[in-house]
């Protein structure tokens, strides 16, 4: 058993559903997620970004008609 | 024209993608349809970025969007979506070699067990940071629907992995009481 990580967390959200770290069930949880959180994220979305934002310039200096 | 505020917006936009996909994820449970989904999020965010309030929670804004984008794609493809009111799912159960040590990958498993409202309340909630009335407001549906949802899903998950009253000890669970958390 570890010692409860913070003091008066029980205010927080999911804490009181035992979600906390007192909670296997909500470490675990924890430990999923933030393990999907630091994957990489993959160059398409990002460049998916950057196409937007530059065909969005290319829009506004243009024409002025509908997208 | 401000180039400089929709930049702004696509750093925004950036920050939120590994939590964006990590919410896609659990609802998917696969990599490429989640990057796919996420990917329909942010194009949709583009286009309606102006409706979206600066200084109100853009996290929550986001992931109202990939949700919407998830369900409407499941309806297109004819699934049904799976509604865990009223219905019984049946569960098979996973035990740990080890009492009291649950591995990564059982626990993965076991939230794929679960219907997918349980299961985003729960990641709402237990791992995404959100406020219950933030995700009441994502999922579109009253707090204490959510509340039930997260209870059924941690009890769903208890039963599942075989742990015993977890998280019914400790000072966490103590206080909570005293707090007067609900017990429904």
């Amino acid at each position: 058993m570890r010692p409860a990580a913070r003091r008066g967390s029980a205010k927080e959200g999911g804490k009181a559903d035992g979600l906390g770290p007192n909670s296997e069930i909500g470490r675990k949880l924890k430990q999923y997620y933030d393990d999907l959180v630091s994957d990489e994220v993959p160059d398409r979305l990002l460049d998916l970004l950057k196409q937007l934002e530059a065909s969005e310039k290319a829009v506004s200096r243009g024409a002025k008609g509908d997208a | 024209m401000t180039a400089s505020s929709s930049s702004g917006f696509r750093n925004d936009l950036v920050k939120t993608i590994p939590s964006l996909r990590a919410f896609a994820i659990s609802l998917t449970q696969n990599n490429d349809r989640a990057d796919d989904l996420v990917q329909e999020t942010l194009v949709k965010a583009w286009d309606k970025q102006s409706s979206f309030q600066p200084g109100t929670n853009l996290k929550a804004w986001l992931f109202t969007i990939l949700r919407n984008e998830f369900y409407s794609q499941m309806r297109k493809r004819g699934r049904e979506v799976q509604d865990s009111d009223g219905t019984l799912t049946a569960s098979v159960a996973i035990h740990p070699g080890q009492q009291g040590s649950i591995d990564l990958k059982d626990f993965r498993k076991a939230l794929e067990q679960l219907p997918e409202d349980q299961r985003e309340a729960i990641v709402l909630i237990g791992a995404s940071g959100f406020s219950y009335e933030e995700a009441a407001e994502i999922c579109g549906c009253a707090v204490g629907t959510i509340k039930s949802r997260v209870s059924r899903a941690r009890a769903r998950l208890q039963e599942i992995l075989g742990i015993e009253g977890d998280g019914d000890y400790g000072p966490d669970a103590i206080s909570a009481q005293v707090l007067g958390s609900t017990a429904a």
